[in-house]
């Protein structure tokens, strides 16, 4: 008795009672949605037993019947698709930037911070700019790109399936583009300066010192931002619903879009809690590559 | 001694408390009524003429936004906080009345002084039943017809007063009055993938002998192999396939389409906006003599099966529908009935064109009513996509979307 007093004062238990604060509040907030998400995906939901609890179990007859459909395969490819460009597209521009900013020349950390202010906007008002940009008949961006001669017709990026997704990477490129500059100045930064003069001494040019030095001291904040940015490309949801509304004829559905649009507009429930368990599947990856990494920066 | 006295007082005051509680439930009965009406629109303000009646019974209102009406109602009915009345999007009452969500109104309505199912339109009466039971009574309606720009017609070396009345002759007016040079398509209309995307495009199926229960009807895939051609051609936007009605119909009023498809809700701002000569027709037929068709707009009122006063609330009901001849003076709306008369408004242009639209609303069909709507129309939006994006042709999108149609009638 007394040893368990004590060990909860201090010892185990007391590292255990501090735990458990955190994680029961973890699983109140994060864990039961995702459990009562799971347990839906196998249940046959209907609007009207929303309320409850006790629905009838279906095995996996959602999850056949998600696969059966034929526009299942072509969403998934877009939205491997959407995230890969949009990683792609944010990671390389802001990797640019932020070497640019590196540089320090007068003015630069006041021009980084104005940076932000795209990462500010909420994601409709964006979606709602960029719809106008890229608008087929007046949009700016046909105007620019037929000015100089790029194209003769206008390009319906909403309207036409072979830009659509194209149009939402794009806005979603410019979306992300701060916040990767910010985190890659951040990583940047912590690399010590004697590293590269030493490199200078022994006549390293750029490129070496870039590949040999900045690339390997960068790895763990890399990680970090390709896994964070993983995960907030999966949850990008307001450019599709103000740009394109995942179509025409879904060629600019996600994942993402469709779980919502199958269950608030279709009031298919048990579907679209189906497809959010596959995309839990996919973050929960990009999560264990978010851990790893940072762990390492801590160790390091 | 003093617990005895505390006693005492605390039984006297949980009494008078319980009295006047009650006092107050004989006086008042609640009724709480939900709506998407904004401030100038009907809902808030007849509510508040209402109260100023004072019945004995006092309406309380929520406003719910438009995506929200259908989700909300659910989550309150399934967790037994329903209100009393509330007002749902006329494709949507199916659902509900299929459910018994809402209250089987025929019995009451068959004793009413006020509410008189002769009175109203067919399709928007259609759009409350549920096998021959009436479960609401329509709030107002609305319909589509076809906008056109008459100075653009005699540009042209078109009849202004001879709008097109045939599918092929729409075609080819649409031809002539498309100027690329000037920035002009020859019309606009919206195939968004939305209810609105079906909205417009259902009445073009049912003209052609289809409906949403036999959607790949010859007539039909020729409408769709028309909405093609019109798309195909540039003689439309291509933005026509993610742009809403409202934005479509922006596009005209600034001169840039030369005739529009959509519904009386524009008239105010056209007469704002549009600097042109500009009138209403009744939409093209397949050929000359079809039988005529239209979509049908708009929100029904019901009273959800769960509530405590039904007799209050069908009251309620009976004073909305005694306010329908202030409708479209007062909030713009046309209400959903054939025996009430619209005053002019003084506006030579907007009263042409509401003309047209009470005659159009003769022809109008209620989307379904089926519990399985939303579905249905997705499936009919999916193929006018696939067809107008080339991916699949219009008979093999319409073919594909009846089966995904049947399997959901059973």
């Amino acid at each position: 008795m007394r040893r368990l007093l004590l060990s909860i004062s201090d010892g185990r238990g007391f590292d255990i009672a501090l735990v458990s604060v955190p994680l029961t509040f973890l699983f109140m907030m994060a864990g039961l949605p995702l459990v009562y998400n799971i347990v839906m995906s196998f249940q046959e939901v209907d609007m009207f037993s929303l309320g409850t609890f006790f629905r009838p179990f279906v095995g996996l007859k959602n999850y056949a019947t998600l696969f059966s459909m034929p526009e299942t395969w072509p969403i998934l490819k877009n939205t491997a698709l959407f995230v890969s460009a949009s990683i792609a597209g944010q990671f390389i521009i802001g990797f640019g930037l932020a070497l640019f900013f590196w540089t320090n020349f007068p003015g630069a950390s006041w021009l980084r911070g104005l940076f932000l202010v795209s990462w500010v906007m909420p994601g409709l008002v964006v979606g709602a700019i960029w719809n106008w940009i890229l608008s087929g008949d007046f949009g700016v961006l046909n105007y620019l790109l037929r000015e100089s001669g790029l194209i003769t017709g206008n390009i319906f990026w909403r309207s036409d399936p072979s830009f659509s997704l194209w149009a939402v990477v794009i806005a979603n490129i410019w979306l992300g583009i701060s916040f990767n500059m910010i985190l890659l100045s951040v990583g940047l930064s912590t690399i010590p300066q004697d590293l590269y003069e030493a490199a200078e001494l022994d006549g390293a040019n750029v490129f070496q010192r870039f590949f040999t030095i900045t690339l390997p001291m960068m790895r763990s904040t890399i990680g970090a931002i390709i896994s964070l940015g993983l995960i907030f490309t999966l949850q990008q949801f307001d450019l599709f619903a103000a740009i394109t509304a995942g179509g025409p004829n879904n060629s600019s559905n996600v994942a993402q879009y469709w779980a919502w649009d199958l269950s608030f507009r279709q009031y298919d429930f048990a579907q679209g809690a189906t497809i959010s368990v596959i995309m839990i599947v996919f973050v929960m990856i990009a999560s264990v590559v978010y851990v790893r990494s940072t762990r390492h920066e801590v160790r390091g | 001694m003093d617990i005895r006295k505390l006693a005492l007082v605390g039984a006297l005051a949980v009494a008078s408390f319980s009295t006047l509680w009650a006092s107050a439930k004989a006086e008042d009965v609640k009724i709480t009524v939900w709506s998407l009406d904004r401030d100038i629109q009907p809902a808030p303000n007849l509510i508040k003429d209402f109260n100023n009646l004072k019945t004995g019974i006092t309406v309380e209102y929520r406003q719910i936004q438009f995506d929200d009406v259908v989700s909300e109602a659910m989550r309150a009915y399934s967790t037994g906080q329903a209100p009393d009345i509330i007002a749902v999007d006329n494709p949507e009452h199916a659902l509900f009345s299929s459910r018994g969500a809402f209250l089987d109104l025929t019995d009451m309505i068959a004793q009413s002084s006020v509410i008189k199912p002769a009175n109203y339109y067919p399709g928007p009466l259609k759009s409350v039943m549920w096998k021959e039971r009436y479960f609401g009574v329509p709030k107002a309606t609305n319909t589509i017809a076809m906008y056109y720009n008459k100075d653009m017609f005699r540009a042209k070396g078109l009849d202004p007063d001879k709008p097109p009345q045939t599918w092929d002759e729409l075609v080819d007016t649409a031809r002539k009055l498309t100027d690329p040079a000037k920035n002009v398509y020859g019309i606009t209309f919206s195939a968004k993938a939305n209810e609105e995307g079906t909205f417009q495009f259902l009445p073009w199926a049912q003209m052609g002998g289809g409906g949403y229960d036999k959607i790949n009807t010859p007539g039909a895939v020729k409408a769709l192999e028309i909405w093609k051609t019109i798309v195909d051609e540039k003689l439309a936007s291509r933005d026509t396939l993610t742009r809403s009605q409202w934005d479509s119909t922006g596009t005209f009023n600034s001169g840039n389409a030369a005739m529009a498809i959509s519904g009386p809700w524009e008239l105010d701002r056209m007469v704002k906006e549009a600097k042109f000569d500009w009138g209403v027709a009744l939409l093209p037929l397949p050929e000359v003599g079809s039988k005529r068709s239209s979509a049908m707009g708009d929100f029904n009122w019901a009273i959800f099966s769960k509530t405590q006063h039904p007799k209050e609330a069908f009251k309620v009901l009976e004073y909305f529908v005694s306010q329908d001849n202030r409708m479209f003076k007062d909030f713009g709306q046309l209400p959903a009935r054939s025996d009430l008369a619209i005053p002019p408004t003084g506006q030579p242009l907007k009263d042409a064109g509401l003309k047209v639209f009470q005659e159009q609303l003769q022809y109008a069909q209620p989307r379904g009513p089926h519990p399985a709507w939303p579905k249905i129309s997705k499936a009919i939006q999916d193929a006018i996509q696939a067809a107008l994006t080339g991916q699949m042709s219009p008979k093999d999108a319409l073919d594909q979307a009846d089966q995904k149609i049947k399997a959901e009638l059973g």
